[in-house]
């Protein structure tokens, strides 16, 4: 194979393979930093809030004066639901479901202080809550039911009044590990259960537990008359999308802007990260190109050696080979080159975000090494087969 | 393999003349392995293209060529690879060598593939055809005679059931002819293998069992 590959390196033009390593390199490099600052950004996102995706939206009706004062209801009808189900932008959507009977709470943080309140209980369906389903759930008999709280009772409490009181501030974590104890009662039944806090949300102005608990609960406590659903959330493609808004508006609804506009933010984000991903893959396709072309060069500068092995006995695939190892080693080089770009890369602005949310996580780089493999297999397998497919056209002689 | 019949066999470029006049072209022959066989013609009669047809380089023919009966038409790439390795060799008119490798690179790139001689005998074939000089020389700077005994030496790197030469000594003189002669003669021999030449003027001296005019 030696004396094939000096006969083959000849017209093998170092510029052109040069401005392909160069054009692809940097076309991989801004595809796999596109994948990883979307994933690093993402997180941050997340963290924000783990149990809510950020494309839900809560809607709810307008609480009026002259509501107030005539009693009429909050609650959506069916026709109503149908309505938001039907529009365009709507991917899903899920009630909320009140809790039909008297909640007290309580607990005591070891030689403080004891707290007690009244308090309620909602749900909503369990494929909008984003906690793992077996840290989420309920089974009848079970006497711990997993809680999700609003993360401003927390802030209420550390900010307010713990520093009032001068009480030790709580982290999320620690309270996780505190068990709230509840009574419920309702129908003539009273029952003592253990809360555990499964979780705080920032997007959800509510205290949650699972569908199933509600709905078991609901059937033994409640004394007859369900309530309806006073509010709605709902799953969106584009929370950004104007029809949203207008929706909202027309039908007087409300809902919180604020999340919305962190939605709008991120998609925002979400799009112009894809703008630039499209832009490295199409750099990546232009350089593909160019070595297509170089390579069909090659192969047409080279055509009477290559026939001439062929015409010694050579196979065409091992007269292809070189031409192919020449492909992938150089596919495999700027894969490995992007990589280590890549890291050092991260590592600068993982800094600059780290000093904007502090005790951020630092996300795995596995989806940005399985993008970044797939295109290397894709432009390899592609290029083995073209390479082929070339010499097996100058076989024959062209008549 | 053991014989080659070409039936009806006819280069498409001919194909509107009917003034031809040929033992080969339009005919029903078999070339058999162990024989030893001389192909005359004028130049443009078909002589080289008659090598790449049955070399598998060029299928612009009507009519059939056979391999032990078998259509040739229908061998696939690896077939052909197969036959160019190890049952039919070919020294080409326009010899096919490699300028930009020397003339031993030149061999060596035949006999790696098959592993079928010793370097010993080719540098005894280097020697013996005059050249062993050479065998470090760029090919582009050898002479057209030169280039010649280098090919062959290179179709001798390789097991035949038939060898088909195509004007070998075109630009030998007539010592180095016979010497190449009796190297043809003796591994064709050696190999119970076929010969084939084809000349267009002065050809290389052996035992031929029949001579076609094409």
């Amino acid at each position: 194979m030696k004396l094939v590959w000096k006969l083959l390196r000849q017209h093998i033009s170092i510029p052109q393979f040069a401005g392909f390593f160069f054009a692809n390199l940097i076309g991989m490099l801004i595809i796999l930093l596109g994948v990883q600052f979307y994933n690093d950004i993402q997180n941050v996102y997340d963290s924000e809030d783990s149990l809510m995706k950020s494309d839900y939206i809560i809607l709810n009706k307008k609480v009026g004066t002259l509501g107030s004062i005539i009693g009429k209801s909050g609650s959506f009808s069916e026709d109503e639901i149908d309505d938001i189900e039907d529009q365009d932008f709507t991917k899903k959507v899920g009630l909320f479901t009140p809790s039909n009977y008297n909640v007290r709470a309580s607990f005591d943080i070891e030689g403080f202080s004891k707290f007690s309140t009244e308090m309620f209980f909602e749900s909503v369906p369990d494929e909008f809550v984003d906690v793992k389903s077996e840290q989420w759930g309920y089974k009848e008999g079970e006497t711990t039911i997993p809680i999700v709280l609003p993360k401003n009772y927390l802030d209420l409490y550390n900010f307010g009044f713990a520093q009032s009181r001068s009480l030790p501030k709580l982290s999320a974590g620690i309270l996780g590990a505190i068990k709230l104890r509840i009574q419920i009662a309702g129908n003539g039944h009273v029952e003592n259960f253990d809360g555990r806090i499964a979780g705080f949300s920032s997007r959800l102005n509510t205290i949650l537990v699972p569908q199933a608990f509600m709905q078991w609960a609901n059937e033994h406590f409640s004394s007859g008359n369900d309530k309806e659903a006073q509010r709605i959330i709902l799953e969106v493609d584009n929370p950004a999308d104007e029809a949203i808004n207008a929706f909202i508006q027309d039908h007087n609804y409300e809902t919180d802007t604020d999340k919305l506009q962190a939605s709008k933010t991120n998609y925002v984000l979400k799009v112009i990260i894809g703008i630039v991903m499209s832009v490295g893959l199409l750099i990546s396709i232009l350089s593909f190109y160019i070595l297509m072309l170089s390579v069909y060069l090659l192969v047409q500068k080279n055509t009477t050696k290559l026939q001439n092995l062929l015409l010694l006995g050579y196979s065409p695939a091992k007269v292809s080979m070189p031409y192919q190892l020449l492909t992938v080693g150089l596919n495999v080089l700027v894969f490995a080159l992007a990589w280590v770009l890549l890291v050092v890369v991260r590592q600068i602005y993982l800094a600059m975000l780290e000093s904007f949310f502090p005790g951020m996580e630092r996300p795995s780089m596995m989806m940005a090494l399985g993008v970044g493999v797939a295109l290397l297999l894709i432009v390899s397998i592609f290029n083995v087969v073209a390479v082929r497919s070339k010499i097996t056209g100058i076989w024959r002689q062209k008549e | 393999m053991n014989s080659i019949r070409l039936k009806s066999t006819l280069p498409n470029v001919f194909l509107n003349r009917e003034d031809i006049v040929s033992d080969i072209w339009r005919k029903d022959i078999t070339l058999e392995k162990g024989k030893f066989y001389l192909i005359e013609a004028n130049s443009g009669t078909g002589k080289s293209s008659l090598c790449s047809y049955i070399f598998g380089y060029r299928n612009d023919y009507r009519g059939e060529i056979l391999f032990d009966e078998k259509n040739v038409a229908l061998f696939r790439q690896k077939d052909w690879s197969k036959i160019r390795r190890k049952h039919i060799a070919l020294m080409w008119q326009e010899l096919r060598l490699f300028p930009e490798l020397t003339a031993m690179e030149n061999v060596l790139i035949k006999n790696k593939l098959t592993g079928f001689q010793k370097k010993k005998t080719i540098v005894q074939w280097f020697d013996m055809l005059g050249i062993s000089d050479k065998t470090d020389t760029k090919l582009q700077l050898m002479s057209f005679g030169q280039q010649q005994r280098v090919a062959l030496i290179r179709s001798l790197c390789q097991p035949f059931d038939f060898i088909f030469v195509d004007e070998p000594i075109s630009h030998l003189d007539d010592s180095n002819a016979l010497i190449m002669g009796n190297l043809l003669t003796e591994e064709a021999k050696r190999q119970g293998a076929g010969v084939v030449t084809t000349s267009i003027g002065k050809h290389i001296e052996l035992d031929y069992n029949q001579i076609f005019k094409l």
